[in-house]
């Protein structure tokens, strides 16, 4: 992640928001002059050491901060680690997307982990079994409702305050966790910066494998294989509690079925089981929320917007299914470059996930009708070959799919035979849903009495499929007959694109993101060559360019003719670069998130004497009865301010994620 | 030379030079080039005497009815040129004029700038001027106006009509860029483009549950729609009209995406037919490439996008789910209003344009302890609604 000076200053200030001035200062300074020992951090910040002790534990107790202990001289020095820090912003998102997800429980769970940073698991039932406690006649009357664990009765959570009620759930939902890999494991290596550990890792290889030094190019990508060998390793370890889960037998469907006996247990009719049934989870170890995965599934959430965004809902849920079944496996948005080269056969899974057409019908919630979000049309209207094209390769990424060419490769694969047969057999299946008393005769014979409508289910299905293959965004690819994978890298291209070109039409208008598609489409421009193709007038034209040029979208370049370099003898080439105007959109998105906070705490700043009021132990929790009116109301008006800019930043945040990390 | 042939069988090189004229308009329009050998296969000159082809052409040459040109694939050649012209040529008081007449003639539609002819010529300004009005006033040459050089005094025959390339093509009107003209006409290819190419769904039908009549009702709706379009002359606008006359709970209307492979979205070519059927364009003929090039600008306005099915490459709306239906009573507010609303489904937003940030003047500016500071932004006090 390069951290640019605003983002800096971003990252210091959301610290200062959630943990306080001293590690906040501290961090600012680690970003400012890098990695730094205790000495040089009371030197640069004119602290005493206590105090940066102090400072220093809130950032590890984080995993805000890398450190280094160098054998020889027995120093620690520490470097700040700028990716937790940003992510603080995103704690509200992960958490609403948690709670759709998995439910009220595992989000509470997951909301304690997020305040504790990294957690030794024991502690963290210690926590919930005092609360627990506090409230046991409360859980007590709620135990029956307890089967919400499975993320389909969340509105149970409203009626105990308390979600989690037993430390047998906590346990199950640390698991639950742990096997979506939401929660990882921290080991020593956590807080050792990649740098270091890459050298590290170099340095073993060559000593042990590579005695006499690499030499030639055979040898040089042997070692990189070792070395990317090594950090997988490394890598995976943070993964261990997961394996661990899955050696023991412990899947998802089974520890369900145990829970459920859990219930009836606790309501006495089954009594044996006690408080920590899993025996896998060792009390001592320390867990911590694995953000990479977050950003998966936040990124879902995304593409799913945006399927919805260009197509329709319908074939967005549909999109949504297909993207959670190809995700199951993905640990991370980006593969590393140090550690992904070649198909090293990582349990993680380089290689493209795929999902077959009937794995997706077997996830589709029920509650989803994929005849809706599609117009109907007859059958001699549609190319089917065009439609069915299977296309084994990912398209390349260096073209630019905008208006392109067409490529028109007609697979002449047909899968009619098959299509049909599918479809007679799920229109069976779905009859059935539908008549949900009727005995399998009756089902049939409804559908002979329509033989105008033999679409089944699957067939439906396949068309929102094909839809979102045939988009101009390659939402999804059929790589193999009915089966079916996203090219994430591209895909995600365009959602960067769609975002730019969202600012580009807001900030000059329809016409000038008009100049800049030609721009991208053509490449450089003469001056000369836009108005006639853009059908604008040559004075409009060359405003709009002007305009953009200072807003940073497009660029000039100068050719001259011959050596005298006269305007009139020179050729003026506008380009637009797409990959800098979104570097630059970036940097200026952390720039509004920061002065957002910024504003914030200067509006803290002028109430202050109600937010002092507000402390008081006496007044917290029931401002409205206590404080006098005036002042209350300015209290109002505050939380009113704080919550717009606050949900603004989770906005930027939203538009950081599509342009960084997505 | 001229004299030399004069003085010796000038009846014969006459006679001659009338045959070779004649002959040559039989063989072609006066863009036509003719080499020597060309020439002496016209049999006309007896025994293919070159020494008499010289005289003769030379002669016509003189004439102002042939013009000498060179061409890199055929070397020295000649065309011939209509007598009128010619004679307007013979009529012309001094060289000069000539001169000036021929260059303007030779520069045809595209016309020619006054400063070129003045480099050209190597005269001086006032001898051009005075040619250039003895042309004028007798009415054969006229100035013009080009497109690409808005501000150069031009010249062109008078009996010529500008080049496209000099007018600008069907968007320009009195050189100007008929602006009212593209947008309408993007307008009603939008529209077009989304009547074909997503279905409307009324939002007064109700979808049974299980959507089987539904289902075949809409199908043959979308069937009928489509076809009937083809023969219709109505305007585009008036298509989605349906919504006008919806039950008053109506819910939602919205535009469905048509299955994949749809075979049916429209080409350019059937663009440009639906253009020149419904006689839109009255006294302007739209080519099938100047369709294409308004087709592309809405592409590139982000409002349809191409869809290749098969070798059939189409076009559809864009974000059809956010495609709002047209209100009749919106549209004829506008009318009365006479402003155009905007084409397409609302622009796109995100988090950073609505931020005051997003679009402020002074963001580059802007730092803590600097002059523009977050803590005196006017922006954000009016964005927060604290003014």
């Amino acid at each position: 992640m390069k951290v640019t000076k605003d983002l800096a200053e971003l990252c210091a200030l959301l610290i200062d928001e959630i943990y306080g001035e001293l590690p906040s200062r501290i961090f600012a300074v680690l970003l400012n002059r890098g990695r730094s020992s205790l000495g040089q951090l009371g030197q640069y910040t004119s602290m005493t050491p206590r105090q940066l002790r102090h400072g220093l534990a809130v950032l590890i107790q984080q995993n805000l901060l890398y450190y280094y202990i160098d054998n020889d001289t027995k120093t620690a020095t520490y470097e700040a680690n700028p990716e937790p820090a940003y992510n603080l912003i995103r704690t509200g998102k992960i958490l609403e997307m948690v709670e759709s997800a998995h439910g009220a429980p595992v989000k509470d769970v997951m909301q304690s982990l997020l305040l504790l940073g990294q957690t030794r698991v024991s502690d963290l039932k210690a926590a919930y079994e005092e609360k627990i406690k506090r409230s046991t006649e409360g859980a007590q009357h709620a135990n029956s409702d307890l089967d919400m664990v499975d993320g389909e009765a969340p509105p149970a959570a409203k009626k105990a305050n308390l979600p989690v009620k037993s430390a047998r759930q906590l346990n199950s939902i640390i698991c639950r966790l742990a096997e979506a890999e939401l929660v990882d494991v921290v080991h020593g290596l956590t807080f050792a910066s990649p740098e270091d550990i890459q050298k590290d890792v170099e340095e073993r290889v060559t000593r042990v494998k590579f005695p006499g030094g690499v030499k030639g190019g055979k040898g040089k990508t042997e070692f990189e294989e070792a070395v990317a060998m090594e950090l997988c390793k490394i890598r995976r370890e943070s993964k261990s509690l997961k394996r661990k889960l899955e050696e023991s037998g412990a899947t998802a469907a089974k520890r369900r079925k145990l829970l459920n006996g859990g219930v009836t247990a606790v309501n006495g009719v089954n009594g044996d089981h006690d408080a920590d049934g899993d025996p896998v989870l060792d009390p001592r170890q320390v867990i911590r929320v694995n953000y990479e995965k977050c950003l998966v599934e936040l990124r879902n959430r995304r593409l799913v917007q945006f399927a919805s965004e260009m197509i329709g809902d319908t074939s967005s849920y549909v999109y949504g299914v297909v993207l959670r079944q190809l995700t199951k496996k993905v640990s991370r948005c980006h593969t590393d470059p140090n550690m992904d080269i070649g198909d090293m056969g990582d349990e993680d899974g380089t290689r493209q996930p795929v999902v077959t057409t009937m794995e997706i019908l077997d996830n589709l919630p029920t509650t989803i009708d994929p005849s809706n979000g599609l117009a109907k049309v007859a059958r001699s209207r549609i190319n089917k070959l065009s439609a069915e094209a299977v296309q084994p390769n990912p398209p390349d990424p260096n073209k630019i799919p905008f208006l392109g060419g067409g490529d028109d490769e007609d697979d002449d694969e047909s899968d009619e035979s098959d299509v049909e047969m599918n479809g007679k057999h799920e229109s069976e299946d779905e009859s059935d849903k539908d008549a949900k008393s009727g005995v399998n005769g009756t089902a049939g014979k409804v559908r002979f009495a329509e033989p105008a409508r033999k679409e089944g289910r699957v067939d439906m299905l396949r068309q929102h499929l094909y839809l979102l293959a045939e988009n101009r965004i390659p939402f999804i690819r059929q790589c193999a007959n009915e089966q079916w994978t996203v090219d994430f890298t591209i895909l995600v291209q365009h959602l960067r694109e769609a975002e730019l070109d969202a600012v580009i039409e807001r900030t000059v208008g329809r016409q000038g993101l008009r100049l800049v598609r030609i721009l991208r489409k053509n490449g450089k421009l003469d001056e000369k060559a836009l108005p006639s193709i853009s059908l604008m007038k040559k004075s409009d034209v060359q405003n709009k360019m002007l305009e953009m040029e200072i807003a940073g979208f497009v660029d000039i370049q100068e050719v001259p003719r011959d050596n005298s370099r006269t305007a009139n003898r020179t050729i003026f080439l506008w380009y637009t670069d797409t990959d800098r105007c979104i570097h630059t959109l970036l940097n200026n998105t952390y720039k509004t998130a920061t002065r957002c906070l910024q504003r914030l705490s200067v509006h803290r700043r002028k109430e202050k004497d109600v937010l002092l009021l507000t402390k008081r132990t006496d007044v917290k929790g029931r401002e409205k009865d206590v404080m006098q009116k005036e002042y209350y109301d300015r209290f109002a008006k505050l939380l009113e301010v704080e919550r717009k800019l606050l949900g603004h930043m989770m906005r930027m945040d939203e538009m950081v994620a599509v342009l960084r990390d997505y | 030379m001229a004299s030399r042939a004069a003085g010796e069988d000038t009846p014969k090189v006459e006679i001659l030079k009338d045959a070779l004229y004649e002959e040559m308009t039989q063989h072609g329009s006066s863009d036509r080039l003719y080499n020597q050998n060309d020439l002496i296969n016209l049999n006309i000159i007896p025994k293919n005497d070159l020494s008499l082809l010289l005289k003769v052409v030379q002669g016509l040459c003189d004439d102002r009815l042939l013009i000498a040109t060179s061409d890199n694939r055929m070397g020295i050649a000649w065309r011939y040129r209509s007598r009128e012209d010619a004679k307007k040529y013979t009529s012309l008081p001094n060289n000069e004029t000539a001169m000036v007449y021929e260059l303007i003639d030779e520069a045809g539609g595209d016309g020619i700038w006054s400063r070129t002819l003045k480099g050209r010529l190597k005269i001086h300004e006032s001898v051009l001027k005075t040619c250039i009005k003895y042309l004028e006033t007798k009415g054969y040459i006229t100035d013009m106006k080009s497109v690409e050089h808005p501000n150069k005094k031009m010249y062109i025959k008078a009996n010529l009509r500008p080049s496209d390339r000099a007018t600008g093509g069907p968007w320009y009107t009195d050189s100007n860029l008929d602006e009212a003209f593209i947008t309408g006409l993007e307008r009603i290819i939008f529209n077009f483009i989304r009547m074909k190419s997503a279905h409307f769904r009324e939002g007064a039908t109700k979808v049974p549950k299980k959507g089987v009549a539904g289902g075949a009702g809409a199908a043959a709706r979308g069937k009928k729609r489509a076809a009937t379009e083809m023969s219709e002359e109505g305007t585009p606008a008036a298509a989605p009209a349906p919504t006008a006359h919806g039950a008053p709970g109506r819910r939602q209307s919205s535009y469905l995406p048509f299955p994949a492979g749809y075979n049916y979205y429209p080409t350019a070519h059937e663009i440009a037919e639906f253009i020149s059927i419904s006689g839109i364009t009255n006294n302007t003929t739209l080519s099938e490439d100047d369709v294409q090039q308004l087709v592309d600008i809405l592409c590139y306005d982000g409002l349809i996008e191409p869809v290749v099915v098969g070798r059939r490459r189409g076009y559809r709306t864009a974000r059809i789910s956010r495609l709002e239906p047209d209100d009749a009573a919106k549209l004829k507010e506008e009318e009365e209003s006479g402003e155009e609303s905007r084409l397409g489904p609302p622009p796109v937003s995100n988090g950073f344009v609505e931020a005051p940030c997003g679009r402020c003047p002074v963001f580059e500016l802007c730092e803590e302890g600097g002059p523009v500071n977050p803590s005196n932004c006017v922006y954000f006090q009016r964005w927060l609604g604290l003014e």
